[in-house]
């Protein structure tokens, strides 16, 4: 097991230096340098070029690139992220403060998804071919097929524009501290980042529970007399499930994804909404930064998916 | 029609009602044999594809045939007929400048779908040709063409996306490029897999013997073979790329405003005034976005079904 773990870490390393290089490449290759933002253009314009030069050698930004990557690249691993083009914050305040808002909704919208989603997959499975089961399959086909944020728009609009029972957006009022008091604004936003990954962890669990039902040990099963509700439960479901729940790692791309769009739906001060007002402005630094910080999430999320697998399965580990 | 007497094991289900017709009508002599492809068959069997099929062709004729459905360009400004609702004049209203909606969603589908199918074809032109013949030959540059689609899908679509965005500015060449250049991955695996599968059958073997070129095996015998799920993997990344165009779009950071596509139009639905009191600029195209996608993901689904025996459900 052990061996196992290190060779899957000795393949992400090198993995991940390769992505922090053409990360920072793209930094080298967009316009602007530390110096042209530090200044004010009108500033620049009267400066005298060899002043800046001399400014740029102080930043070591004359130094030749492989130097410059080398030390980007220690300051990143020891969490220096370096600053934003507007204000000149650290990035890794930004995240500090806006990384909880994004885990918050995150987390909410995995737990809901995942418990909604295996549940309806399994009756799915259960009743296959029947009308349940087509109703189920159509709505999820539709689950993925509307645009998140249109589900946004008009979720915002029957229910926070017309009803009034939640706020139309933001993670809270002034003054409200408690969770209590937040819950209100998280319900929407939650409940919409919920429907894409419910609808695919439905038609997952749907074809590993019909997997799973497929079996020999069910026919065993069946044929020791056992009740129905039982061969399917703690026979059928426990096996179906295991792959649905290591597979949450996986949707972590799809959960980036839309956390992207939804925060900015809704406002929500998360990290997405962060990343878009970066790219809007053309913060490179903090539109890198990001990029990098979520990559680096999905392939460590990849090798807990691994392990876990690894555990649970071990032909896995034992077949490569 | 009273079915075959079945031992009462467990209740029936449609698949079986439709079994006992297909059965009945086979006894009766009906049954059609031969004539046309068993996955054409199979696939206008499935009601679901069939009603997908019927919506996407009638929203694609709809956008090609835009100027003879509408007489109003859709970039028209007309400051006299400001947000008005929908009428027989203007069947969908009009915008904020005055433009009439409906045109705006009919010549809008064509720029989405664009770049949907567009960056589609593409995406599965470059992965495809690069997996098939990796898959094929093997060797180091597998291992290099593994590498790099594994950095490229490790960002999350959207995140790359917006970062190359951010780089390459905005206009509509950049984004299908993008959209190519973050979308072959997916293909690019599904052709190397299936290559992978192929290489070991005996055709293949019996090529390589009368002494047939690499690529000559490999895109004209076996790509082929490989068909199927690269015309469903095309059509659910079409899918998945309108969703996208519309997202982008939407956030301001997608095709250039001044171009109408779907999510352009859904653009001004962040103000929330539009989105309490103008219902009629954002939910029609909201309604268009998400029938197109679902007709494309029901053909997508039919195709797959119709040409994979082992992925039935």
């Amino acid at each position: 097991m052990l061996t196992y773990i290190i060779r899957r870490v000795l393949i992400l390393i090198p993995m991940a230096f390769v992505i922090c290089f053409l990360v920072y490449l793209g930094l080298e290759l967009t316009p602007g340098d530390a110096v042209s933002h530090m200044i004010n253009p009108d500033a620049a314009g009267s400066m005298n070029p060899a002043q800046l030069e001399a400014l740029r050698q102080s930043l070591g930004l004359g130094q030749p690139f492989h130097v410059r990557f080398w030390s980007w690249f220690t300051n990143l691993v020891q969490g220096n992220f370096g600053y934003s083009m507007s204000g000149g914050v650290p990035i890794s305040n930004i995240i500090a403060t806006r990384l909880p808002a994004t885990l918050e909704l995150a987390a909410v919208a995995l737990v809901f998804s995942t418990v909604i989603g295996s549940l309806l997959g399994v009756v799915s499975a259960l009743k296959r071919g029947s009308k349940t089961d087509s109703a189920l399959t159509v709505i999820g086909m539709l689950g993925v097929s509307i645009p998140e944020f249109f589900f946004g728009l008009v979720a915002i609009s029957i229910f926070a524009l017309n009803l009034g029972w939640f706020p139309v957006g933001g993670r809270s009022m002034p003054g409200y501290v408690t969770l209590w008091d937040r819950l209100p604004h998280m319900v929407m936003p939650a409940m919409v980042l919920s429907i894409m990954l419910t609808a695919g962890v439905m038609r997952y669990a749907r074809s590993s529970m019909l997997d799973a039902l497929s079996r020999d040990f069910i026919k065993t099963a069946r044929s020791k007399g056992l009740p129905e509700w039982r061969v399917n439960l703690l026979h059928g479901f426990r096996v179906a499930l295991t792959p649905v729940v290591v597979l949450i790692g996986f949707r972590l791309p799809v959960l980036i994804g839309g956390s992207v769009i939804i925060e900015q739906v809704f406002q929500w001060p998360g990290i997405g909404n962060e990343f878009i007002s970066a790219v809007r402005s053309q913060d490179y630094p903090v539109v890198m930064t990001i990029a990098l910080l979520s990559v680096m999430a999905v392939l460590v999320a990849s090798l807990i998916v691994d392990i876990l697998t690894a555990v649970i399965d071990p032909r896995v580990r034992l077949g490569e | 029609m009273s079915g075959p007497n079945y031992p009462n094991t467990r209740r029936r289900t449609r698949l079986d009602a439709q079994f006992d017709r297909i059965r009945a009508r086979e006894e009766a002599g009906l049954a059609k044999s031969g004539g046309g492809s068993r996955a054409v068959k199979k696939f206008l069997n499935n009601r679901l594809a069939v009603f997908g099929l019927v919506v996407f062709a009638i929203i694609i004729f709809a956008s090609v045939f835009a100027p003879l459905l509408t007489p109003y360009d859709p970039n028209k400004i007309d400051l006299r007929g400001m947000l008005q609702a929908p009428s027989w004049e203007h069947w969908f209203g009009t915008d904020r400048t005055g433009r009439d909606l409906f045109a705006r969603v009919l010549y809008g589908g064509r720029i989405s779908i664009l770049v949907g199918l567009g960056s589609a074809v593409l995406a599965a032109i470059i992965g495809v040709l690069i997996g098939v013949y990796t898959g094929y030959v093997g060797g180091w540059l597998d291992a290099l063409a593994m590498r790099v689609s594994e950095i490229f899908m490790s960002f999350p679509q959207i995140i790359l996306v917006l970062m190359l965005v951010s780089i390459l500015g905005q206009s509509l060449l950049n984004l299908m490029l993008i959209f190519t250049l973050t979308g072959w991955g997916g293909i690019y695996r599904m052709a190397r897999a299936r290559m992978l599968s192929l290489r070991e059958e005996e055709y293949v073997l019996a090529l390589r013997s009368f002494g047939l070129s690499r690529p000559l095996i490999a895109y004209k015998h076996m790509l082929p073979n490989a068909l199927g799920p690269i015309m469903v993997n095309i059509t659910l990344s079409t899918a998945a790329f309108i969703l996208q165009e519309a997202g982008l779009s939407f956030l301001g950071l997608g095709v250039p405003l001044s171009i109408p596509t779907w999510g352009n139009i859904l653009n001004v639905a962040q103000d929330i005034r539009v989105l309490q009191t103008n219902w009629w600029i954002w939910l029609p195209v909201g309604a268009v976005i998400s029938l197109f996608v679902l007709s494309v993901n029901f053909i997508g689904d039919g195709l797959r079904d119709a040409t994979d025996p082992s992925q039935q459900g």
